[in-house]
């Protein structure tokens, strides 16, 4: 697919699906029970009507349009109708307060907000005095809204007839106006949340999100026969891409749910080939899953895991290609009859060709149950800055924890304190307004600053991220060190819950464990070893040769990677207590603040760096009921194994 | 081995004759709550009124089905406007009472007006065993059962989409789950009783007319309802698929556990064999096997 | 911010007095319901309250008094021809058909919208199916309106209490009533699907136009939502006015919202 210079904005690439492919389905949306279905002439005939009914309330070039609901047919439509006239159009986080919106409204400079219901109207309502350049407000569903009398309050029916009457006395307005787009113009605007300060307007040029979707889309192969369900909030950058952009590139038809409640059976209706969904809906799933199979009559129990257990043996093999026996294929492949394949059904994943995800860490284990199935999931590793695309995992060569080789045209590398820089066609214009975030982060010849750590990993030359730039320190001989990751590595385990790391400025790594209670009081169970609370099995020396073999694997990974090999934990110890939020040791949402805990346990920290075996710990602690107590504990120190770090086997590739 | 087959098909068909009765029950038990003692005699008296019509008045097959179920359209406007009316809202053991009051009525009736003797009922049904069977598979099999079979399979098709789909069909499903919720919707429950013993009643002809064919019209046919029984507690009250998979386990154990077990401990199993596997049921699955679960949020 | 039209009288109720044996549960009622308003009925439990919405559509039948409807007087309907003349309701023990799902309890609703003979719906052809097709739009334009396009087939025994209450308001609605009674629609909800409810409660009579009569406990509901309110206490009519009449009535505060006397 080659990047045709004359199809550089959306409208003209609607027009050439028009021309192309007239009565394919482009959008989808289920209403009262059923799918109703638009062609790409009919979209085209919408989004001409909405174009000039905007422009006939005088929306012109680069003014922006604020589009705020649910994924609607509608709403995407406003987009192409905002693009056409040249205008900029800024989709918000429907679910946000509505002192959130003002913000976002007022700095963006809104002339007009398309919404999607009387909800969202209140909140327009509510916050109009505080944006006094918004002007209109347009909205989809009419329910509730009869009642409301206001001049600058339109339907938006209302509006596509008054486009029409436009369209009818200036026929050429339209056409002229798409023409008159180029690429280098501003094709959106999408605000990043941040994690401090307002909110930033990434501006993107048409030449920035269509480059980037038309990569994406040449290097996974898709067609315009894909399935895409939009579910996930229009605001953010990956729906743009997937349900928009890459839809508008390759011409597939994407579906919109009845409702934000109904997703799962729409998910099973529509069947998508091309999926995202962020790590957390994977999980929701596989849970689901294990929930209805605990009720499942036994018989069903025992195929179900029967057939798991083998998929976990050989089902991502065979996804990756690689031989397997002749026994173990066709095993597979009955698998596949009786359970694989009703359970993708359930999942409305049976057709799944690609799959993404991101965002966050995966836990390796959720990661593997999909891929087991034949599911191709992928992690990928983006940012609004770039339209998405730095790196993805290449098919064949999945590792959980890495986020693969660098997409298309994307330049990457690694800056001396560890950050990942890239360079790419996808790279944003500005920050809208702020000139001093654009330079903070986008360096005079086009690098942007990711704000992550990372490295190339030395075997397979795949991007790893560790943690974020600022967090990641070193130690004392000059090793990268990164506490989240090893930290996160740790707690993929299910007996460890929480670990803090320490090591920054030190000679090596030491660790805090919290157990899980659950898990590792199940397994004291099957032992019928004796327990009497957290503390008594946290001192447990069994409990500790237990979590010893965790961190020896950590270890052992590790070790393997010459960068961060000699971060390896050395000395370890069980905390006599759970970290806890009302203790401060954690945020509330459940974060470890990794200072404050050294603070509080500086003892115990300095006994790590000593040769110490065992150190009484006094520690006050706040109950549910908020009374203080004193808590007190001898607490054992261990050793874990140290590996050999393999040597450098290839530099950082470029 | 064909042996075997011969005997386990042999107890199916005779399983579906059993269904056909026990459908007449769940279909009034799922609509009314009411337990019809009088299903067996309904059948009977479909059977006795399709034969008379067509011996004393000389109507042909297809006009006398016609008058019978007119017959018995009639017979369940009059069981609404005389017995469930003036007993609306009485305990079900009442009601339960009152169709054993309308099993002695009907077969009064039956007897008096058209006689006591027992009577051939040839509709024209095919009889004798099925050549085709006999020669593809050398298995022997009634051609009535295999028409009977077929008849039970279109009638639970035709209720199944009856009661699923149509307005009517969910009226009655309405008035079973809640009278007072099916009364404020505009659901007259005496329509709905009307139809629900219409359509009863002409299963029931339905099971008179292959019962009649296969063994005669005698008042012995009654008795078939006792049969039902079982059939009901294995498949549930108030399942359509239960009572047709439930009549045929019951008919297939009787005929297995009659040919294997009875030479063992001495025959006759069939008279009692269903109802063991019924206790059985009770103690182990009370709702049957399609019954519904009973859905009761706390 | 949200205004309707209130026409003129749909419902009369005269000098309606009700007894069980020697328990008189109405005495002596009279009041009116317009065409478009939202008409409460409060009192403290066991005032009479749901045993009105009974002698309303035909569940009870008064020993004397009259009830006009629609210009028609009559002393009883049977609950089947009022709900045929346009009344529909809810009731206060949730009685929704549990081992329904929820799309056939709101197509139960439209029983009376469906017209088709026995024959036709036997065969499930024709007109039958044409009319199964129309009806069931009718009844997805609901589940749409009450948002609750995710339990569509489930059965509704297994359904959250506040969701079957919401099911049940939609089986009223699916009868496209002229007046709908709902008997405490929101006892027993938190306070979200409470402000959920009252919201379909005013889109119901402002949308469609609905006459409605409510029974509810929540005195800043019933402040809120009604245009005029009704008192009842014991059997006998206390008050009957504007909220703000209702609120400020002395007999009513002495009775029911258990305020003592200002001392004079």
């Amino acid at each position: 697919m080659e990047h045709d210079t004359a199809l550089d904005t959306f409208p003209k690439l609607l027009h050439s699906h028009v021309k192309l492919r007239p009565d394919q389905d482009a959008i989808r949306e289920k209403a009262l029970g059923i799918w109703q279905s638009w062609s790409w002439a009919e979209a085209a005939t919408e989004i001409r009507a909405l174009a000039c009914g905007l422009a006939s309330l005088g929306l012109k070039r680069s003014e922006k349009l604020a589009i705020i609901g649910d994924n609607r047919p509608r709403l995407y439509w406003s987009m192409t109708a905002a693009q056409a006239l040249g205008a900029v159009p800024v989709p918000l986080y429907q679910d946000a307060v509505a002192d959130e919106m003002a913000y976002v409204l007022d700095n963006a400079d809104v002339k007009i907000a398309l919404v999607e219901d009387q909800e969202q109207v209140d909140k327009m309502l509510e916050i109009r005095d505080r944006c006094p350049k918004l002007e209109h407000i347009i909205f989809d569903d009419t329910r509730g809204l009869r009642h409301y009398e206001q001049d600058f309050l339109h339907d938006y029916e209302k509006i596509q007839q008054l486009g029409v009457e436009f369209d009818h006395d200036q026929p050429d307005f339209y056409d002229q106006e798409v023409a008159a787009g180029s690429a280098d113009e501003t094709s959106i605007m999408l605000y990043t949340s941040g994690t401090t300060g307002h909110p930033k307007g990434v501006m993107l040029s048409n030449n920035n999100v269509i480059i980037t979707a038309r990569n994406g889309i040449i290097r996974e192969g898709l067609t315009s026969q894909e399935e895409v369900l939009a579910y996930l909030p229009m605001a953010w950058v990956g729906d743009n891409l997937f349900s928009y952009a890459q839809s508008y590139v390759a011409g597939f038809c994407v579906s919109c749910p009845e409702d934000a409640t109904t997703v799962a059976s729409d998910l099973r209706e529509i069947g998508p080939t091309y999926y995202f969904a962020p790590p957390r809906v994977y999980e929701n799933m596989l849970t689901q899953v294990m929930i209805r199979m605990e009720d499942a009559a036994k018989i069903k129990r025992d195929i179900f895991s029967y057939f798991m257990e083998h998929a976990r043996k050989v089902g991502v093999k065979i996804l990756n290609r690689e031989s397997v026996s002749l026994k173990d294929s066709l095993l597979y492949k009955l698998g596949n009859i009786l359970v694989y394949g009703p359970l993708k059904d359930v999942l409305g994943l049976r057709r799944t060709r690609l799959a993404y995800t991101a965002g966050e860490a995966i836990g390796p284990e959720i990661f593997d149950f999909y891929r087991s199935l034949g599911i191709n999931i992928k992690q990928l590793y983006g940012q609004t800055e770039c339209m998405v695309f730095i790196c993805v995992q290449p098919d064949g060569e999945v590792f959980a924890d890495t986020v693969g080789t660098p997409a298309i045209d994307v330049e990457i590398k690694i800056d001396d304190n560890g950050e990942i820089m890239y360079r790419s066609p996808g790279v944003f214009q500005s920050y809208y307004k702020n000139p001093e975030s654009t330079a903070s982060t986008k360096t005079e010849d086009g690098w942007v600053h990711t704000g992550d750590a990372g490295f190339f990993d030395d075997k397979n030359g795949h991007l790893k991220i560790i943690d974020r730039a600022k967090d990641v320190g070193k130690l004392n001989d000059g090793t990268l060190f990164a506490p989240k990751y090893i930290e996160n590595k740790l707690k993929f385990f299910s007996f460890i819950k929480e670990a803090v790391v320490y090591g920054n400025e030190r000679d090596f790594s030491t660790a805090f464990i919290n157990i899980d209670l659950d898990a590792v009081g199940n397994w004291a169970e099957r032992r019928n070893m004796a327990y009497s609370g957290y503390i008594d099995l946290a001192g447990q020396d069994e409990i500790y040769q237990l979590i010893k073999d965790c961190i020896d694997k950590v270890n052992q990974d590790l070790s393997q990677d010459s960068r961060l090999g000699n971060s390896q934990i050395r000395r370890f110890l069980i905390l006599h207590k759970e970290l806890d939020a009302d203790d401060g040791e954690l945020t509330r949402t459940r974060k470890v603040r990794r200072n404050f805990v050294g603070d509080r346990y500086d003892i115990l920290v300095d006994a790590l760096y000593s040769d110490r075996n065992q150190c009484h710990v006094e520690t006050q602690v706040t109950f549910e009921d908020g009374r203080t107590g004193m808590l007190e504990a001898d607490i054992n120190i261990w050793d874990a194994a140290i590996y050999p770090v393999s040597a450098v086997t290839q530099d950082a590739a470029a | 081995m064909i042996f075997f087959i011969e005997v386990v098909l042999s107890g199916l068909m005779a399983g579906v004759m059993y269904s056909l009765v026990a459908l007449g029950f769940v279909l009034i038990f799922k609509a009314s709550g009411i337990f019809n003692f009088a299903q067996g005699v309904m059948a009977l008296f479909a059977a006795l009124t399709l034969v008379g019509l067509m011996e004393k008045f000389g109507m042909p097959i297809w006009l006398a089905i016609i008058g019978t179920i007119a017959v018995m359209i009639a017979l369940a406007w009059a069981i609404e406007r005389f017995m469930l009316r003036p007993l609306v809202n009485q305990e079900p053991i009442i009601l339960f009472m009152a169709t054993i009051g309308l099993a002695y009525v009907l077969e009064g009736m039956g007897d008096i007006l058209w006689g006591s003797d027992v009577k051939m009922l040839d509709l024209g049904i095919p009889q004798g065993a099925s050549d085709w069977m006999l020669d593809s598979f050398d298995i022997y099999i009634e051609k009535l059962e295999i028409f009977a079979a077929a008849t039970a399979a279109v009638m639970v098709t035709f209720l199944a989409i009856f009661f699923q789909k149509t307005r009517i069909g969910r009226a009655l499903r309405a008035v079973a789950d809640d009278h007072q919720a099916a009364l404020s919707v505009g659901i007259s429950l005496n329509t709905i009783w009307v139809i629900v013993w219409s359509v009863a009643g002409i299963v029931a002809l339905v099971a008179g007319i292959m019962w009649g064919s296969k063994s005669g019209v005698q008042f012995s046919l009654s008795l078939i309802a006792l049969k039902a029984l079982p059939v009901l507690i294995l498949g549930g009250f108030t399942s359509v698929p239960g009572a047709i998979i439930g009549g045929m386990i019951i008919g297939v154990g009787e005929k297995v556990a009659e040919i294997y077990l009875g030479p063992i401990i001495g025959g006759a199993i069939e008279n009692w064999f269903a109802y063991m596997l019924a206790l059985a049921f009770l103690l182990f699955r009370p709702q049957g096997l399609f019954g519904e679960r009973i859905i009761e949020r706390v | 911010m949200i205004e309707h039209k209130i026409g003129g009288e749909m419902l009369k109720v005269e000098n309606i007095s009700l007894s069980f044996g020697i328990m008189k549960v109405l005495d002596d009622i009279s009041f009116d319901i317009k065409r478009g308003e939202i008409r409460s009925i409060i009192g403290p439990n066991g005032a009479g309250k749901s045993s009105m919405l009974n002698v309303i559509n035909g569940f009870y039948h008064p020993q004397q008094g009259s009830i006009t409807f629609k210009g028609e007087t009559r002393k009883q309907m049977a609950p089947h021809v009022a709900a045929s003349h346009g009344i529909a309701r809810t009731f206060q023990n949730i009685a929704l058909f549990k081992g329904m799902s929820t799309l056939d309890n709101i197509m139960t609703g439209r029983n009376l919208k469906m017209k088709t003979n026995l024959f036709w719906q036997a065969l499930h052809i024709g007109p039958a199916r044409t009319e199964e097709l129309e009806n069931r739009e009718a009844a997805e334009r609901i589940i749409d309106f009450l948002d609750i396009q995710a339990i569509r087939k489930k059965p509704v025994g297994k359904l959250p209490y506040g969701l079957q209450k919401r099911v049940e308001l939609g089986r009223a609605l699916a009868a496209e009533p002229e007046l709908l009674l709902l008997d405490e629609p929101m006892a027993g909800m938190n306070s979200e699907e409470k402000e959920d409810m009252c919201r379909f409660v005013l889109d119901v009579n402002s949308e469609f136009g609905t006459t409605i009569a409510l029974i509810e406990h929540d005195m800043a509901v019933v402040m809120d939502l009604s245009d005029r309110v009704l008192v009842l206490d014991y059997g006998k009519q206390l008050a009957d006015g504007l909220p703000d009449e209702v609120r400020n009535n002395q007999t009513v505060i002495d009775a029911y919202l258990g305020i003592p006397h200002e001392q004079d």
